[in-house]
């Protein structure tokens, strides 16, 4: 009930008219840039952070995180019209989605999809603002060894699931911390790793780290081949046939419970809920074998699974600080840069801050359903920009992006220094995810483990005693061994996938 | 002969010198901090762990890179047109931090972005681009955001 009055107050902060443009703006970036094969939510989110500067802590995110939840309903276009997926967690849309509109149906899985991702989202968001308080309130309780311990468990979790392989992972993994040891030291202060060069002080920042990796190196690899994309089909009539409304809502359901669980796990990203809610369809279907041939549910059930994995995603967030994925973690960042703390304190301290974006999302999940059901057709003809312009267009923006983080040459240089990084890291199937993951937890877990160190006189075995951290430290340790075998045998799941969402 | 000319070749290799490489100056220079302070735990614990247990991974990764996974340059780098659009890119990108303090944003993009387009499109076309983006974002960016966007003697 409380949680309810002060959701009441989070409308009232998120329909002030700054609030809704700023939501607008974010979800329509979100949509255009999760239509853009190549260029995905975190390199935008990285992108606006700079902006976001000059503007209310609320709206900042407001806008930031509309992104975020925008580029899951976009990656669908370009999934179903010309069969290239926007971003990662549309690429099982393409199996489905890309048939139906060969059959002149484009319309038809757009829609379900857009709805699909409507009612996935929105329930994710009531399921946020029903657990986070509580899981908040059940954190203030952790102490350091707790804190570093579930870090230890995401960042595993990170490792075992994304990548081809386990050595890859790691060797992402342990660039991202350290890196973040450039700089001040968090407990003593001691500067680490500067070479006396005073930019280096401050350490580097996620924000330039973020845009090379994951936007310069896209660009590079967008430059390598400058095809001109199909011409997209043809969007009439957005809603299934009458017979075809039952299945498609039962996987959608289906879909949003997958995707809510999914995303209170750290460590997955959002193609894991669609590629699991895409092979139950397929398993629990009468007739399996209509599945990419166009099926219906084929694209309803993975659609809903992503986006109401994005809601679940943010409870981690909210309620430990801890992010799951690199967009997520570069939206931990402009909390950070707004002079706020995401933690359990979050809901304590900043009350009218987290209820305004957790009642903005509902808003702007409006809009995205708006902009989807009846302007599917617009947003299409963007998928039509060529790259030979697009790519250009993206690299001035990002130089000017990363020019101000601070107003100096210094942050272009460290872009595009990880640009050249991450494009090789790409070709190297190295996966990006880690680095990015680890280059923000890495001060928070190496406070978190001297503190520990302190708290116990030294003896860290002390850390498994304790029952919380003891047990997540356990399962991170099967789940290092459980990839380790795989590893060595060869067989990696069907997750192992390298995605920025 | 033949082995040492693939190893040359293997990226994987390659990479997993660099990384190690890396990992033993963060290793060698953790020495400097201080293991252990008065308080506890000092600036260079997590250093000294962090970039052995890299090590320790960069060496595996070279060892996979040659027995098993062979990532060979030519078979994962672009050659010819590709090769030469990425070296565009590259090349604009410097020739804009070299220009950009004394000549200004407006003319530094322009050149960037000209360096790309007129690639794909006829030269007055890719200018007329390069220049209606540059002033735009100078304008956008300079003006409404009040960001110090380097100008060059005449004030752009």
């Amino acid at each position: 009930m409380e949680s309810f009055a002060h959701l009441l107050s989070g409308f009232e902060t998120a329909l002030t008219w700054w609030n809704l443009l700023y939501c607008l703006i974010g979800v329509t970036v979100g949509m255009f840039v999760g239509v853009l094969p190549g260029l995905g939510p975190t390199t935008a989110t990285a992108l606006l952070i700079p902006i976001t500067f000059g503007m209310e802590p609320v709206s900042a995110i407001i806008m930031l995180a509309g992104i975020y939840y925008g580029g899951m309903y976009g990656g669908t276009v370009t999934s179903v019209l010309i069969n290239t997926p926007g971003e990662a967690a549309s690429v099982i849309t393409c199996l489905d989605g890309h048939p139906m509109a060969k059959q002149g149906r484009a319309g038809v899985a757009l829609g379900v999809a857009g709805i699909g991702s409507f009612i996935g989202g929105t329930i994710s968001i009531i399921g946020l603002a029903l657990i986070g308080p509580v899981l908040a309130d059940f954190a203030l309780r952790f102490g350091p060894p707790e804190f570093f311990s579930l870090m230890v468990f995401g960042l595993i979790m990170v490792i075992g699931l994304m990548g081809k392989s386990l050595v890859r992972g790691l060797i992402a993994a342990f660039m991202g911390l350290t890196l973040s040891l450039v700089g001040m030291d968090p407990v003593s202060g001691t500067l680490r790793f500067t070479f006396g060069e005073p930019f280096l002080m401050q350490g580097f920042d996620l924000v330039t780290i973020a845009m090379g990796l994951f936007g310069l190196s896209e660009i590079l690899l967008g430059m390598e081949n400058l095809t001109n994309s199909d011409k997209p089909a043809k969007v009439k009539g957005v809603l299934p046939r009458r017979e075809e409304w039952k299945p498609t809502m039962n996987s959608i359901g289906r879909g949003t419970v997958l995707g809510f669980f999914t995303g209170l796990v750290p460590g997955t990203s959002s193609t894991i809920p669609a590629l699991l809610s895409y092979s139950l369809e397929k398993k629990i279907a009468k007739d399996p074998s209509r599945f990419g041939k166009g099926a219906i549910e084929g694209v309803a059930g993975p659609e809903t699974a992503n986006n109401s994995y994005c809601g679940a995603a943010l409870i981690p967030l909210f309620t430990l600080g801890i992010p799951s994925s690199p967009t997520i973690a570069i939206l931990l960042g402009a909390f950070i840069m707004h002079g706020l703390t995401p933690g359990p304190v979050l809901f304590q301290n900043n009350p009218d801050f987290v209820w305004g974006i957790i009642a903005s999302m509902f808003i702007g999940n409006l809009f995205l359903l708006i902009m989807n059901l009846p302007m599917a057709g617009m947003w299409a003809k963007i998928t039509m920009v060529p790259g030979k312009l697009l790519y250009p267009l993206i690299l001035i923006i990002s130089i000017l992006g990363a020019y101000t983080v601070n107003n100096d040459l210094w942050d272009v240089g460290v872009m595009f220094a990880f640009g050249i990084i991450g494009y090789i890291m790409k070709k190297l199937d190295i996966p990006m995810a880690p680095i990015v993951l680890t280059f923000v937890l890495s001060k928070l877990m190496e406070t978190s483990l001297l503190q520990s160190y302190k708290m116990f006189e030294g003896d860290l075995l002390q850390l498994f005693q304790r029952p919380l951290s003891g047990s997540l430290l356990g399962i991170s340790i099967i789940v290092l061994i459980f990839s380790i075998v795989a590893e060595i045998k060869k067989k990696k799941s069907a997750f192992a996938t390298d995605v920025e969402m | 002969m033949e082995k040492s000319k693939g190893l040359l070749k293997n990226a994987g290799v390659w990479a997993g010198i660099v990384l190690l490489l890396y990992s033993s100056i963060i290793f060698g220079l953790s020495f400097k901090l201080k293991y252990f302070t008065a308080f506890g735990p000092g600036p260079g614990m997590f250093p000294r762990w962090l970039s052995l247990i890299l090590m320790i991974i960069s060496i595996i990764y070279i060892w996979q890179s040659v027995t098993k996974e062979v990532l060979l340059f030519g078979d994962i780098f672009p050659s010819g047109p590709e090769l030469k659009n990425i070296l565009a890119v590259i090349a604009s990108v410097l020739v804009f931090m070299l220009t950009v303090n004394f000549a200004g944003f407006t003319i530094a993009s322009t050149v960037l972005l000209f360096i790309l387009l007129v690639r794909s499109y006829k030269w007055y076309l890719a200018l007329a681009i390069s220049v209606g983006t540059s002033i735009l974002l100078f304008v956008v960016f300079k003006i409404f955001f009040h960001i110090p966007l380097p100008v060059n003697g005449f004030g752009w």
